[in-house]
């Protein structure tokens, strides 16, 4: 126990960046289970009396302009933000690292395929890309969510195929192979290990990149609808009452998804320093 | 007095692990050997030695985690370790030239030899851009570069291995240094250009009276180029003398075994855990560094070796050297 | 001659990619199940209206056959007219192109010069002040979305402070337009003399172009640090030091290995700003392309959406062309 207790202390000190990221998207995460309980008021309940009421001790974060509660608003938007964000990681790892193991193995016309589709990818503003193709298949969440995964997808390859490439390059698979290692032994048990590290290390910032753009999406009125208690359909219901000063119907939950955000990608910067071999060991 | 001495020159590594916890890797434990004007040493030993280590102190590029922690570095009768950095920086590349393995990857890729020459020539006194243009034509040329005047326009990358490596020595050699370090300066080059380098430097010391420090795990080229030899095991160095000395009578466990083993051309990059596992810095042993790995070694080698002599500069550090 | 070669290369890689993009976007729009003639005909509509609106944008026949009649007008350099409107797509994005450009490339370049000198000095102090606060300001421009970004903006400078001019277009409301030169009303306005014009235009980028500079400088702060640190730790570097060069030599080494990456990176990260600068407009009501375009997905206008595309393509085709041609001044190795 002591001696975990060292570890765990150790970890922290060796990356204390990493170690707030991940203490504040704990929080998050807990606050996105236990909303209900957590919430003062249920998230879509219209009080007629005080719309845009300001911050005061009945409603913490003041209302909207449906006289909805901010607060209780905000802490249900932290369940779209885990469960949208969630399954586009999950769908972009399953289909992507797998992809980009085959094309940095194989070579020939898969890898030029992939590279292919992903330079059309790259010369496409992702958003827009994600905007018309939900557009055209209907906004739905479900479909939002295939959207950002597909646009996943491409950075899992990217990341994995890369790595594959390097691990190629340093001798390795040779000396598998002409040990006699079969193909798929020399994929699951030389590459994958070795290559899903870099993915492991991007997950946190692909998950705030998802938790960004569905934000967007939301924003512009595709995918969530605006009584939904989500973020992004949030900041839009509110966006118009900046100018006239109730600045808390949009900025309160644009601050809460900028800090899910910053710390999911300090997150990704401590894993990244404990991942990465050639940074780990370093002098402080 | 000698051209530069160096003096049980401590060099640690200073970092934490994982898990926090303080490591130290003893690198260099004492190394010290001197070095005369017009006098080539070699100074040999299996990869992590501690030979380049040795180099980067007397050139002044130690970086963390590495830190000298204890010895001197005189170079014509002044600290180097002491001096400030602008002086240590005025010291590199005009009175102590370098040549370093990779030469490809050594050179600026984004500026022309030429500019580059001019370059080093321009950060270390006043001179007239044409003449710098000229002397550097002019090295270039010496150096055995054909057609020099058009290689001066020529990229890094438009240039094959050996020529990249001659063209480092024109760089190490344009301020007439008095000391050069050489570096493995032909690791990784092919056989038959190994020895053209080698010719080259070894004219241009004669010519200029060049004392040079040239680091190499090839004892074939010590054999051939070098005055003097000394060995160097887990930060180091074991055995020190004349060429013919040590060639002849290797008085060391380690270096016997290392001679011993291929009569005339031992190359040690090849034989990476030549004679057991390379040594563990952060878990040396007490006494003689040797210790683990020495057929011969006794209880008496958990303390530190004493300096066996053997007469004209030929000495060995170890409890029981080879008989004669 | 080697700039014309690449660019020919170029230009034979772009074809199968607007080609791919070109039918990706034409399968999207008309396997979607939205009925394009519906949305045109509108809510009043009769069925007789749908049926000849279909016959005329030819949605009768097989979606091969539109997908060729569409390539051949293109090839014609007509993108055809908008759903909405019924004026030219050509036109109607032309005519908004410059606004959207304004704002991009003037955020850009404010970003890049923030970005890149500070990327360098915080890769030369690693641990230093510098370094901290510009890893701070990194994570805060990757944090904050450009929605956010804008409206706090909007509230801190407009609202609390009264600074900036409220977020609605290029102009106050009772400047008159200088006339259309590049399109750029703060240049045309500088062009023509037009010095209130040239105020008020100016004081209306402000904010956009800060949104746009802060959303572009966070990663590429990020990247120039991570490449010179790369760079620094080089054979060549380690071999400058050697070399006893000064500082001053030391430091332009390393900027000039470290731009031919970062200005590749930065060209990627630029195309994604014209997909940001669709939020900015929005919030901005600056009625640029991105804007137009973004309101053509949003509403069906398929022609437009189309344009859009294919625009959007070529804009990220000339930026890395452009971007190319850079590295191959600074770099000799790009050269061959």
């Amino acid at each position: 126990m002591n001696t975990a207790l060292r570890r765990a202390k150790a970890l922290i000190l060796s990356t204390p960046v990493g170690a707030a990221g991940l203490a504040i998207v704990l929080l998050y995460a807990l606050v996105a289970l236990f909303a209900p309980a957590l919430a003062p008021h249920p998230p879509i309940k219209a009080f007629a009396d005080s719309v845009l009421a300001a911050p005061d001790a009945q409603f913490w974060f003041g209302t909207d302009g449906n006289g909805m509660d901010v607060f209780s608003r905000i802490l249900y938007g932290a369940r779209y933000a885990f469960g949208i964000s969630i399954p586009v990681l999950a769908i972009g790892m399953v289909c992507g690292v797998p992809i980009g193991l085959i094309a940095g193995y194989r070579g020939g016309w898969v890898d030029e395929l992939a590279l292919r589709l992903m330079d059309v990818l790259r010369v496409f503003p992702s958003i827009v890309l994600a905007l018309a193709i939900v557009a055209a298949t209907g906004q739905t969440l479900a479909n939002v969510v295939i959207v950002i995964a597909i646009l996943d997808i491409a950075v899992f390859v990217r990341v994995v195929r890369a790595e594959v490439l390097t691990l190629r390059a340093s001798g390795m698979v040779d000396a598998a192979i002409n040990a006699g290692n079969p193909t798929w032994r020399i994929l699951l048990v030389h590459l994958l290990p070795n290559s899903l590290r870099g993915a492991l290390a991007q997950m946190p910032i692909r998950m705030a990149w998802a938790v960004r753009v569905s934000a967007t999406l939301a924003f512009i009125g595709v995918g969530v609808q605006v009584p939904e208690p989500e973020w992004g359909a949030m900041i839009r219901e509110g966006s118009e009452y900046v100018i006239s000063g109730e600045w808390w119907v949009a900025l309160l939950p644009g601050t809460a998804l900028v800090i899910l955000v910053i710390a999911l990608s300090m997150l990704g910067d401590g894993l990244s320093d404990l991942l990465d071999p050639r940074r780990a060991g370093r002098a402080r | 007095m000698s051209l530069l001495e160096i003096d049980n020159l401590h060099v640690h590594f200073l970092s934490r692990d994982r898990l926090g916890e303080p490591r130290r890797a003893r690198a260099l434990n004492g190394v010290t050997f001197s070095l005369d004007r017009g006098e080539i040493i070699g100074l040999v030993g299996e990869t992590g030695a501690g030979k380049s280590l040795t180099a980067q102190s007397v050139m002044g590029m130690l970086r963390p985690p590495a830190h000298r922690i204890a010895g001197t570095i005189t170079f014509d009768g002044r600290d180097l370790a002491t001096l400030p950095d602008a002086e240590m920086n005025a010291m590199r590349g005009s009175r102590i030239g370098m040549v370093v393995q990779s030469p490809m990857t050594s050179l600026d890729p984004t500026a022309r030899i030429g500019a580059q020459l001019v370059r080093i020539q321009q950060a270390h006194g006043k001179i007239p851009r044409q003449q710098a243009e000229e002397r550097a034509i002019a090295m270039l040329r010496e150096v055995g570069i054909p057609d020099a005047p058009r290689r001066f326009a020529a990229w890094p990358h438009e240039l094959s291995g050996g020529m990249a490596q001659r063209v480092l020595i024109a760089m190490a050699l344009i301020n007439d240094p008095v000391l050069l370090i050489a570096d493995e300066p032909t690791t990784g080059l092919d056989v038959t250009v190994q020895a053209q380098i080698l010719e080259l430097l070894k004219r241009e010391m004669t010519a200029r009276g060049l004392a040079t420090l040239l680091i190499t795990h090839d004892l074939g080229i010590v054999a051939q180029y070098c005055d003097r030899v000394a060995a160097m095991f887990a930060g180091t160095i074991v055995e020190e003398g004349s060429v013919a000395d040590v060639f002849a009578a290797p008085r060391h466990p380690y270096t016997a075994r290392l001679i011993a083993s291929a009569p005339d051309r031992v190359d040690l990059s090849s034989r990476a855990q030549f004679a057991g596992a390379p040594p563990d810095l952060t878990a040396l042993p007490e006494g003689c560094v040797y210790r683990d790995r020495c057929p011969r070694a006794q209880s008496a080698c958990a303390i530190p070796p004493p300096k066996a002599d053997f007469g004209n500069g030929h000495a060995a550090f170890c409890h029981f050297p080879e008989p004669a | 001659m080697a700039v014309l070669r690449l660019l020919i290369r170029r230009l034979f890689f772009a074809l199968p990619i607007l080609f791919g993009i070109l039918l990706l976007t034409f399968l999207l729009v008309r396997l979607s199940g939205n009925d394009p003639a519906g949305v045109l005909a509108g809510p009043t509509a009769t069925g007789e209206d749908v049926i000849r609106i279909t016959k005329q944008l030819q949605l009768d026949k097989p979606v091969w056959q539109q997908f060729i009649a569409y390539v051949n007008t293109l090839a014609h350099g007509d993108l055809g007219r908008s759903w909405l409107s019924d004026k030219p797509v050509v036109r109607e994005l032309l005519i908004r192109l410059p606004a959207t450009l304004e704002m991009v490339i003037g955020g850009g370049i404010l970003g890049a010069l923030i970005a890149i000198p500070l990327g360098l000095r915080a890769a030369l102090r690693v641990n230093g002040i510098l370094d901290h606060s510009s890893r701070i300001l990194s994570l805060i421009g990757f944090g904050a979305p450009t929605i956010f970004l804008g409206l706090l903006l909007i509230y801190v400078f407009f609202y609390l402070f009264g600074w900036a001019p409220p977020p609605m277009g290029r102009l106050d409301l009772l400047t008159t337009a200088p006339p259309t030169i590049t399109g750029s009303y703060l240049i045309d306005a500088l062009l023509t003399g037009n010095w209130e014009a040239a105020r008020s235009a100016a004081a209306r980028l402000v904010l956009p172009c800060v949104c746009v500079a802060t959303v572009y400088a966070a990663p590429l702060i990020a990247q120039t640090r991570a490449v010179a640190m790369d760079v620094l730790a080089s054979d060549y570097a380690r071999y400058a030091r050697a070399c006893g060069l000064p500082p001053r030599d030391i430091r332009r080494m390393v900027w000039r290995n470290t731009a031919v990456p970062v200005i590749t990176y930065g060209a990627t990260e630029l195309v994604a700003l014209f997909g940001a600068a669709a939020v900015l407009e929005l919030i901005f009501s600056w009625g640029g392309v991105s804007q137009f375009g973004l309101m053509a997905i949003l509403k069906g206008d398929f022609a437009v959406v189309q344009g859009f595309t294919l625009l959007m393509s070529l804009i990220a085709m000339a930026i890395f062309a452009v971007a190319d041609i850079v590295v191959m001044s600074l770099d000799p190795r790009a050269r061959k």
